[in-house]
């Protein structure tokens, strides 16, 4: 399956570029919200309205929440993206989410508690159910293939990829937009601050396995154009979507890639970095996003299209990995992104460069 | 019949219409409608709703109402696919679900409104209730797992997910299906759009007035014909197809001409190669609202002709969201099995828009092809066809 265009919207702006250009920038330090009910302001990586603002697509979906408003321009520059002319039947869409549009429930529990249960509102109700987003997707890109919307917490993105693969196997579609979107609103960051705390500078420190630093939250969406044809433009093959515990090389890469974020005890981690193999992780740019793997993933499209490599936006290293600290031209042709979570759960997603054959 | 290598080996329901399949199936032949006012949680609503009236104490999951329906029905298909000890096998767990992939808990968010001071215990167990992850760790279910939240059409989808995951080789078991409670959210949300009906939800009758809400769960054991025969199981109950597609029209109205619909339902058919005309019966998504009907019935009646029996079974458990499309692939395996569908209950007068008509009576079926369709939220459809070997 291959990677065929990359939209992606995050705190730091909407395109491929602008998330090409973070990384060569590195860790910046994020704005700070309110939290009104605590009175307190803590840092989180939140996408800007100007960010958001795209009077083409956004006209078809005026009365559309923060949540679908986020999805709908990543998804339709994962199509701009690849640069194709695509059948719309032919597309089907798989959006994978960790929490869902929650700030829209609140939103509602809002017009229950205010107004009482008959003076609801219809629309912020239309708009809090999970597959909402995928909807709008639909309808803004006329796109009438098979529309799917799911959650499994940490391992959502790599669980719709998994299934993306089967529907073009099965000849269900001939491509597939693949998304992980998650808004931060209030409640979420005050959940946040008060179960695990906000990091005070607003750092990320995702190699801080023993004792892990407090998180930033973040949010933002990132949809993949896939599909089993391939094309000039395509960033790279998804060779292997692997969930098990065996962390066994069966083929060595060239950088690993790991979702931590502060979030979670990551010694599963160190569990499975070899020594010789470089090892970077990119949620300072981003936040700690359950779906923060589509984040990762996209930075290692991106090294394996560009030849590339993107140093750690932070290189705190109390355990002496290995990091890929250097910025500069690289020759990728695989790479290994791995997920853990605190229940030993893992997956394992392989991405390589088109056309390179691995027995993996 | 058309070759399969995915048998239904296993069927798990409760529902307001029955503890179990024997139970239901005796309710629909009782013609029972076991609806009330909801007793559940406090609410200014008056309608009825379709409430399971006990869960065996065994499954309750406090405060977790989903989980619990999930964990009886995932037991019970488990136990009728006489599965035990899941170690060794490869299984992958599919569950749609609406409610418990919300945090909508009001006590916390009123809580946290008002002082700021909101228990975090809701929070973690909001985190252990990914209803797929749930039971995977708790039956030792090492292949996929996914929650799928595609509103009304969830259990449809998730059972169609499955079969791709068994016809991938991505595992050799799954337990699929759909698993929702019945909340205040839901009902309020429902109510506000006018499609909650103040009595007795009528399907495909010309003077229905919308839907009642519901609740349950629908589980199948899904297996590769190798891993049954592995194991020495055997069923004649197989799924043939899954169709799916948007309308790209309007989040919360079906595209009126049904074409997303219909698109669905063929390419269900078109996976086993099977014509529209060798289905013996459909299991209609029939929520008993003005729209949802009409454009279904318009559909079904334009593919299978206006004679084909089809029936809603929500007249008996109401709209059970995201268990819905569970609950209906498990009544539409089950109505294959027995080789009887029951009536339509609710239905008295036809609507002369709708070219097709339910059954009235319990009827017997002929033939061993059915089809189970799913309508949602954001246009989503969704469509499985089942058969007898």
């Amino acid at each position: 399956m291959n990677v065929l265009g990359i939209g992606i919207l995050f705190s730091g702006g909407r395109g491929i570029s602008s998330f090409k250009n973070a990384l060569k920038a590195g860790w910046q330090r994020p704005e700070e919200y309110d939290i009104p009910s605590i009175n307190k302001k803590t840092p989180a990586y939140i996408v800007k309205p100007e960010h958001m603002a795209d009077n083409v697509l956004l006209k078809k979906m005026r009365r559309a929440d923060r949540f679908s408003k986020m999805a709908v321009p990543a998804a339709s520059d994962a199509i701009r993206d690849s640069g194709l002319d695509i059948t719309k039947n032919r597309i089907g869409i798989i959006l994978s989410t960790a929490f869902g549009a929650h700030q829209t429930t609140f939103d509602f529990l809002d017009d229950i508690i205010d107004y009482g249960e008959v003076g609801v509102s219809p629309t912020t109700f239309s708009n809090s159910v999970h597959n909402a987003a995928a909807s709008y997707i639909a309808s803004a890109l006329d796109i009438t293939g098979p529309t799917l919307t799911v959650t499994r917490f940490f391992f959502s993105f790599q669980s719709a990829l998994q299934l993306a693969q089967t529907w073009i196997n099965d000849n269900r579609c001939d491509y597939v937009l693949v998304g992980a979107v998650d808004v931060c609103g209030e409640v979420m960051r005050y959940i946040f601050d008060k179960k695990l705390g906000t990091s005070a500078d607003g750092k990320i420190r995702p190699f801080n396995f023993n004792h892990p630093s407090p998180p930033v939250p973040g949010e933002g969406s990132v949809f993949y154009l896939v599909s089993g044809k391939s094309s000039e433009k395509a960033y790279c093959s998804i060779a292997d979507i692997n969930f098990s515990s065996d962390f066994k090389y069966k083929e060595m890469p060239d950088i690993d890639i790991i979702d931590s974020y502060g979030m979670a005890d990551g010694k599963a981690y160190l569990k499975s970095l070899f020594p010789s193999v470089p090892v970077a992780a990119y949620s300072p740019l981003f936040g700690s996003i359950m779906t923060g793997s589509a984040f990762n993933l996209t930075a290692g499209a991106l090294m394996i299209k560009k030849q590339m490599q993107y140093a750690n936006p932070v290189s705190d290293n109390p355990d002496g990995l290995n990091l890929l600290n250097v910025c500069g031209p690289a020759k990728i042709d695989l790479i290994r992104s791995i997920g853990c979570n605190c229940l030993d759960e893992n997956v394992i997603i392989y991405l390589r460069k088109a056309g390179i054959q691995y027995h993996i | 019949m058309k070759k399969t290598d995915v048998l239904i080996t296993g069927l798990g329901v409760i529902s307001a219409a029955g503890t179990g399949i024997s139970a239901t199936l005796d309710s629909f032949r009782q013609r029972e409608r076991n609806a009330g006012p909801v007793s559940i949680f406090k609410t200014a609503l008056i309608c009825p709703v379709f409430e399971v009236k006990q869960i065996p104490d065994e499954f309750i999951m406090e405060k977790n109402r989903t989980l619990s329906l999930a964990l009886y029905a995932v037991d019970a298909a488990l136990k009728d696919a006489a599965l035990g000890n899941l170690a060794g096998l490869r299984v992958g767990v599919c569950i749609g679900t609406t409610v418990a992939s919300q945090i909508n808990d009001l006590d916390f968010y009123k809580s946290y409104r008002s002082s700021g001071e909101a228990p975090m215990e809701v929070a973690d167990r909001y985190l252990k209730s990914n209803v797929a992850e749930f039971i995977a760790r708790k039956f030792k279910a090492r292949g996929p797992v996914l929650t799928v939240v595609n509103a009304c059409s969830s259990g449809t989808d998730a059972i169609g997910a499955a079969f791709s995951w068994l016809k991938n080789g991505l595992c050799d078991i799954a337990i699929a299906g759909g698993a929702d409670e019945l909340n205040l959210v839901p009902l309020c949300g429902f109510s506000s759009l006018g499609i909650v009906n103040q009595g007795l939800c009528t399907p495909f009758d010309q003077d229905r007035k919308g839907l009642n809400l519901g609740e349950g769960a629908g589980i199948l054991v899904m297996e590769t014909e190798d891993s049954a025969k592995k194991r020495g199981a055997s069923s004649e109950i197989c799924v043939l197809g899954y169709g799916a597609s948007a309308d790209a029209y309007h989040l919360t109205a079906p595209r009126p001409d049904g074409a997303g619909l219909e698109t669905s339902i063929y390419k269900a058919l078109s996976e086993a190669g099977i014509k529209p005309s060798e289905i013996s019966f459909v299991n209609a998504h029939g929520t008993g609202t003005i729209d949802n009907d009409l454009v279904e019935g318009k559909v079904l009646g334009r593919i299978f002709g206006n004679d084909i029996k089809m029936l809603s079974t929500k007249g008996f458990t109401g709209h059970a969201l995201g268990a819905a499309g569970g609950l209906e692939a498990a009544f539409t395996a089950a109505g294959l099995r027995e080789g009887w569908i029951p009536a339509s209950i609710g239905f008295k007068n036809k609507d002369e828009e709708i070219p097709v008509m339910p059954v009235m009576e319990e009827t017997k079926i002929n033939g061993g092809l059915a089809l189970s369709t799913s309508l949602a939220f954001g246009g989503n459809n969704a469509a499985l066809l089942l058969g007898r070997l």
